[in-house]
């Protein structure tokens, strides 16, 4: 909530008593879950505007409810929670925290005397209440001193390990917000004292974190982990480097337990440590840790710290290439145990395999797999990254991701006992297919050498061609092999499409077509997709154009614009649009003469008047549009009638989206005929380019033929905002390239001009009425500018979804329900 | 120890945002992905942060599974899978699966384009979404991984509505979804076996209620639509495109027909059409009557309803109109609303819930002076009816479910806290089960003794079966074997293949024992008569006497001693192996008596 209604009115301040009289009665139900976050919402927005201290003393009511609720014996705890926050938001004002200490308020909401003595503590709402009331409050001295008189700290403690996850993780930054606030201006300068000089509550929360470090419970060390991780992620002051100087034996002496605790956490915080400016330039820097961390947890844990440390900016060369061994190593293994030709050069040649790896790869297949999916993603993420370590084992990654594929879809051939136990475990395995899938696209990246390309090549037809590929892993086959191919050719505008590709396509157009015929709609769509981005890219490539025309690829894909499926009807609208953009939308009879194939036009417009799916018409509209600002054949032909039959047949269509569509295609031909409409900019001032008067004449002539005045004019009362939008926009457009010439066409009053003003009040009115009829440019122009379009599109901007979001509709809303219906509340569908 | 955890992280002792995280047998599962109706900023889905604390949303979640196409459980599922990025599948039935790209489109098209926000997700991300979801076909047990499997059953409650159990190992959980446990109009009841769970998740919307007969609520509907319609008033109808609305228009299009009406009754146009081509693609998701009178007539192919225009909106004379949203909050419905708000003649009968700031809460809660845009004031003089046709199975289909189940425990969620708490005590006292009601971010934690599956060997059986003793299944019989976990599995075998297979050598355990005898003669004369004395007893066994003077019945050593400080007596040490260990003992007793008096 924002802006200037929601401010404290004078409406508000009448209803806020009735409110407040409701929620302090327990027999009253609030209505709607929502009401109460929206109430808490706006008095944030408005305490950020104003004094609270003024608001509470202009409003008695409110601290009346609050010194009310914690006392009542059958309050809800909904209303608890929300008056424990309340009092937070107006306490973090200091003068209103004096204010409330005053009236001894606090001590009963949030210390011993309030809701934590009482059974309504075991509510999760009312600890969540609390702990957020506090972390509003906790904003200034005075409130450290209320934490430490009432033991809250502790409190706070005892919630880190709450069954709540929300109230658990609202608490640990709780403890990081109030450690930071102790600690605020103690550490300006070049001097931070030291950790015995620190104020008592931050030692507090320290000795608490070190408790937790050396506790035996892996929950409490998980805790002081993550207070730590926010701290560091956080603050970035002096007194930071004395925490981590203080705790990091700690923190490194749980990496000699075995097991290792809490290993997410813990990473999560080397790396965070290592990404601090302040912390990572230490003596005792992260780095001697992290090199530790990633020595015991090994290559079936430490994944996500190793690729952190890759990822940093500075860090030294020894913990990369420790970092780099350990994301390689299960690759590594996979690659030793699948061996064919002794010689190649595999990963982490000469160095011992980690026994943890080869077990985490063999013991179940769930294992194995989450092994090397994580390996795979955490490869993929790094392979684009400037600072990825070089040299990059391109060739044998590449080697290792067309393995694993075909040891996924039993094509491998191990020639060991673990390759043979691998190639068992991951036959059929969809997970790691994907992973793989998604990962060898990325490798299209570099370069490798010739054969290996080919085995890439092969390993990617296997996947689309085998039967029982499974959609999801298709998708991806399509994505890697797109990627291939493209990177294969080199620049897009070269003369041919690379030796590789063009050995590569007849092969593929065969799987192409198969599976354009998949039962799965799935597998048409992604193969459909396929097909639309090779076309936008090869579609001028001669040897291209060639196997395409060869292959039933076209005549299956126009057969598509008849499948049950609308998604896949949508692609294959798209797919014909961009093959009939570059005369491929037909089997080649006459390779001279593209413009022998037969027009989709006709077939087109069917679509958009008959199909009773918006995907597939919204795409059609799409093309339209395409073509018109590309002069399409068919559209050029006569371009006039053409715009005419679309703006018809759109007038009529149900999907807002089709209308907008229609209105860009719209905005296209205006452009085509006045000029481009420039960038719309609220805040220049210029005069609009205006066309010469006679082409005008007849450009409007053109506009009014094709009907796109009423058209336009339909829509701008469409009930769908963006339609009515779009509309004025375009509207604004015209009238401002008229405008210089409006004493040529002065036509006020003129019984056309009468008639166009009637139908727009008509359409005003939500009516449909008759269409206009034939009418002269000059009624359209009198009718355009009689119309307040700037204030149009003020009023179209504010949204036209008729939820009230003003804090006087709420409080009315809270008081309207009381009492009633009550079985409406829980009635969700 | 093995458990069970669940934690919703929305529908957690609330209505809204379903989405419960549940772990099983170390299988994380996501149950529905929902958004809530009455937020419009981040509050609106799940805090997916929770789960990417464990590392990538992939590799930790297995699968999520969308129990219907309302949003508030499935609306969060495009942002989850394509902007917070889980990359794995997706489960749901065929026409959830069809059905939830229109909601999704409509839900996008009013945050996005009425509301503009920014970041939100696109047509596309909603298609890419949609090719993630694995379809499931009712009662059809689907593989996940190798371990966990899940198979869903029939619902009610809308079409394709589907309950679904989860099954690892012999440990299994089944989330209800929202159900409905009486058939209407055009949907059958919601139905699951004896499946005995070790954990029933119900949603609980109407913990408290029993819902009167819902033929008075219908007879009440038609009354009210009839006699505005008999005193020339129009009645608008506002309606979520799918679900409800296809019931009323069946209800309504029936009684039409019998009381053979002519006032018009209009469809607003849109997502119905649709919404009735699925109702007719999905036929078999319907009730029994509807599937028994397709062949001669389809029931979605209303004789009396008739497609909106807006142009009918100012028709004279008496009208009923089915419009959308079913909220008044824009399009269509309000429209005509505002049309229709001013003549005391025509009503509004809302069938369903409304969030705080529309039209359609304002008017439910008896506000008649509404503020449009622009400051003007809309004076509702319309009567305003709130009658639920929701699908919900009330306290008693609840139960009825439970007993149905037969689960362990159960687990409330999709409801208010009092309400459960009320069903929660119930459940406890006629089941004799633990109940839970975790509020959003409350993990229940639930200890399970699951049946680990163990082999046999063939050798070890053989051998039982050579004692003579055929397997029964109704007799358990002890067995000796040696239990040894090898590739995670689990095998009885006998001890020689046990040391085999392991590759251990075996150590040799002897027991032994000391027998006191009183003879006078020297050792070698004791032990050759206890080797006489053995021989004429164990006729069957063999008895040796060895050279250095012992004795030996097969692995049984017998050798005598005389202890210096008595020469009248002698000591026999007797000792045997574990595989001798009754007739060792056997033979104890039997020289613990005495030798037979030699001839002297």
């Amino acid at each position: 909530m924002q802006g200037p209604g929601f401010i404290m009115d004078h409406e508000c301040a009448r209803l806020l008593p009735a409110v407040c009289a409701v929620l302090a009665d327990p027999r009253q139900p609030v209505a709607d879950d929502t009401c109460l976050e929206k109430l808490l919402d706006w008095f944030k927005t408005v305490t950020e505007a104003e004094s609270s201290l003024l608001l509470l003393q202009e409003n008695p009511c409110l601290v009346e409810l609050l010194s009310h609720v914690p006392n009542l014996q059958d309050v809800s705890s909904g209303v608890l929670s929300f008056s424990l926050r309340l009092a937070g938001i107006f306490a973090a004002q200091e003068d209103c925290f004096q204010y409330l200490q005053q009236v001894e308020l606090l001590p009963g909401l949030f210390g011993a005397a309030g809701p934590l003595g009482q059974a309504v503590w075991a509510i999760p709402t009312v600890r969540s209440g609390w702990i957020q009331g506090l972390r509003s409050l906790a904003q200034h001295p005075s409130a450290l001193c209320f934490l430490a008189d009432h033991g809250a700290v502790d409190t706070i403690f005892s919630l880190q390990g709450d069954a709540s996850l929300f109230v658990a993780s609202a608490a640990g930054q709780l403890l990081v917000h109030i450690l930071a606030l102790s600690m605020e201006g103690r550490a300006e300068g070049h001097t931070c004292p030291q950790g015995g000089d620190w104020p008592m509550c931050a030692q507090k929360i320290v000795g608490h974190i070190e408790e937790s470090l050396c506790s035996t419970d892996t929950p409490r060390v998980t805790q002081a982990l993550n207070v730590l991780t926010t701290t560091f992620g956080r603050c970035q002051s002096l007194w930071t480097e004395v925490l981590w100087e203080q705790l990091s034996p700690l923190v490194a002496r749980l990496l000699e337990r075995d097991p290792v605790p809490a290993p997410h956490p813990l990473m999560d915080l080397l790396l965070c440590v290592a990404r601090s400016p302040v912390l990572s330039s230490l003596d005792r820097g992260p780095w001697e840790t992290a090199a530790q961390a990633l020595s015991c947890l090994g290559p079936t844990q430490a994944g996500a710290l190793a690729l952190g440390v890759l990822k940093l900016q500075l860090c030294p060369q020894a913990l990369r290439t420790q970092a780099f061994g350990v994301l390689l190593q299960p690759l590594a293994c996979v690659l030793k145990a699948t061996a064919q030709a002794p010689g190649l050069p595999g990963l982490l040649d000469g160095t011992s395999e980690d026994p943890a790896v080869v077990d985490a790869l063999l013991s179940s297949k769930s294992s194995c797999a989450g092994l090397l999916c994580r390996t795979l993603a955490h490869l993929e993420e790094l392979q684009p990254l400037p600072q990825r370590p070089s040299p990059w084992p391109q060739a044998p990654l590449l080697r290792a991701a067309v393995t694993i594929l075909c040891l996924c879809d039993g094509s491998a051939a191990p020639s060991s006992s673990v390759g043979g136990r691998l190639c068992g475990t991951l036959a059929g395995c969809v997970r790691v297919q994907r992973a793989a899938l998604d990962f060898l696209g990325t490798l299209s990246q570099g370069t490798g050498p010739q054969e290996q390309v080919t085995q890439v090549f092969a390993i990617l037809l296997e996947c689309l061609e085998r039967p029982d590929s499974s959609p999801t892993v298709l998708k991806k086959a399509f994505q890697a092999t797109l990627r291939w191919l493209l990177s294969s050719a080199g620049t897009p505008s070269c003369s041919g499409l690379g030796p590789r590709a063009a050995l590569f396509l007849p092969e593929l157009f065969p799987v192409l077509q198969k599976r354009l015929c998949n039962p799965c709609w799935e597998v048409r769509d992604s193969a459909l997709e396929f097909l639309t981005h090779l076309s936008r890219h090869w579609g001028g490539q001669a040897d291209f154009r060639h196997l395409l025309l060869q292959s039933e690829v076209p005549e299956l894909t126009r057969q598509l614009l008849q499948d049950p499926e609308s998604y896949v009807r949508a692609s294959a609208v798209t797919a014909m649009g961009e093959l009939s953009s570059r005369g491929l939308h037909g089997t080649l009879t006459n390779p001279e003469h593209p413009e022998a194939q037969q027009s989709l036009l006709p077939e087109f417009l069917h679509i958009l008047s008959a199909d009773s799916e918006g995907f597939p018409r919204r795409a059609v509209m799409q093309v339209f549009t395409e073509w018109l600002r590309g002069g399409h054949a068919d559209v050029a032909r006569d371009t006039e009638r053409f715009v005419a039959t679309v703006l018809q047949v759109v007038s009529q269509d149900l999907d807002w989206e089709v209308r907008a569509q229609g209105l860009e295609l719209a905005l296209v031909f205006l452009g085509q005929m006045l000029g481009q409409p420039g960038p719309h900019c609220p805040y220049t001032v210029a005069l609009p380019k205006a066309v010469p008067a006679s082409p005008l004449a007849e450009a409007l002539g053109a506009l009014c033929r094709v009907r796109l005045f009423e058209f336009a004019f339909r829509a701008l009362f469409d009930c769908d905002r963006p339609v009515a939008q779009k509309s004025c926009d375009l509207l604004l457009f015209l009238r401002d390239k008229t405008t210089p010439y409006s004493s040529l066409w002065e036509a006020g009053g003129s019984p056309d001009s009468a008639s166009v003003e009637a139908a727009l009040q008509r359409w005003q009115a939500g009516e449909q009425g008759q269409p206009l009829g034939d009418l002269e440019p000059e009624a359209m122009l009198a009718a355009l500018r009689s119309i307040d379009l700037e204030g149009l599109r003020g009023t179209l901007a504010q949204g036209s979804d008729h939820v009230e979001k003003s804090p006087q509709s709420l409080l009315r809303d809270m008081l309207a329900t009381v009492g009633v219906l009550q079985e409406n509340q829980a009635d969700c569908y | 120890m093995p458990e069970i955890r669940v934690t919703p992280l929305g529908a957690g002792q609330d209505v809204g945002r379903s989405c419960i995280l549940v772990s099983i047998a170390g299988k994380n599962v996501m149950l529905d992905c929902g958004m809530h109706m009455g937020f419009s900023d981040d509050r609106r889905f799940p805090d997916f942060s929770y789960i990417t604390q464990s590392g990538r949303l992939t590799d930790f979640l297995d699968c999520v599974i969308i129990s219907h196409f309302h949003l508030d459980h499935c609306g969060a599922l495009p942002y989850f899978s394509e902007m917070v990025g889980y990359d794995g599948p997706i489960y749901m039935t065929h026409p959830t699966q069809a059905i939830c790209p229109i909601l999704l489109e409509d839900y996008r098209k009013i945050a996005v384009d009425k509301k503009g926000e920014a970041n939100f997700f696109t047509s596309q991300m909603i298609k890419d979404c949609m090719k993630k979801v694995v379809a499931v076909h009712l009662h059809q047990t689907v593989q996940v991984d190798d371990e966990l499997e899940i198979k869903a059953y029939y619902a009610g409650h809308v079409l394709g509505a589907a309950m679904f159990q989860i099954k690892v190992g012999s440990e299994s959980v089944v989330y209800t979804g929202d159900y409905n446990m009486t058939p209407d109009r055009h949907l059958g009841a919601a139905w699951i076996d004896k499946c005995r769970p070790n954990l029933l998740i119900t949603e609980s919307t109407y913990a408290t209620t029993i819902r009167d007969s819902k033929r008075c609520r219908e007879r009440d509907f038609l009354k009210k639509v009839h006699e505005t319609v008999e005193r020339g008033g129009k009645v608008l109808i506002p309606v979520f495109a799918l679900g409800r609305a296809q019931e009323l228009c069946i209800l309504l299009e029936t009684f039409w027909e019998r009381m053979n009406l002519k006032v018009p009754i209009y469809f607003s146009t849109g997502l119905t059409e649709k919404a009735n081509h699925y109702y007719k693609l999905f036929i078999t998701w319907t009730n029994q009557k509807i599937r028994k009178t397709f062949v001669q007539r389809n029931m979605f192919e209303f004789k009396h309803i008739k497609a909106f225009d807006r142009a009918f909106a100012d028709n004279p004379g008496p009208m009923v109109v089915f419009a959308t949203p079913g909220m008044l909050h824009a399009g269509q419905s309000l429209q005509i609303f505002r049309k229709w708000a001013g003549n005391e003649k025509n009503m509004v009968i809302m069938p369903g819930y409304c969030v705080q700031g529309t039209v359609g809460h304002k008017i439910l809660s008896g506000q008649r002076k509404l503020e449009m845009e622009g400051r003007q004031v809309l004076e509702v003089k319309m009567q305003v009816e709130y009658m639920s046709f929701s699908a919900h199975a009330d306290a008693k289909g609840i139960m009825q479910l439970v007993g149905q189940a037969e689960p362990e425990s159960v687990l409330l969620v999709h409801g208010e806290a009092k309400k459960m708490e009320f069903l929660k005590q119930k459940i406890e006292q006629e089941f004799r089960v633990d109940c839970y009601m975790p509020a959003n971010g409350e993990t229940v934690v639930l200890p399970t003794s699951p049946s680990i599956p163990g082999g046999i060997s063939l050798g070890l059986l053989k051998r039982e079966m050579a004692q003579g003793l055929l397997p029964e299944a109704k007799r358990p019989r002890l067995l000796h074997g040696t239990l040894i976990m090898k590739d995670s599995n689990f095998r009885l075998v006998s001890s020689e293949q046990a040391l085999k297979e392991l590759g251990l050598a075996e150590h040799q355990l002897r027991f032994t024992c000391r027998v006191h005898l009183h003879d006078t003669r020297k050792e070698q004369e004791t032990a050759m008569r206890v080797y006489s004395h053995l021989k004429s007893i164990l006729k069957d066994h063999c008895v040796q006497h060895l050279p250095d003077g012992s004795v030996t019945v097969e692995s049984i050593l017998i050798q005598a001693a005389a202890p210096s400080e008595d020469p009248a007596t002698k000591v026999l040490l007797v000792s045997w192996t574990y595989q001798d260990e009754e007739l060792g003992s056997y033979l104890t007793s039997l020289l613990k008596k005495g030798l037979p008096q030699a001839p002297s």
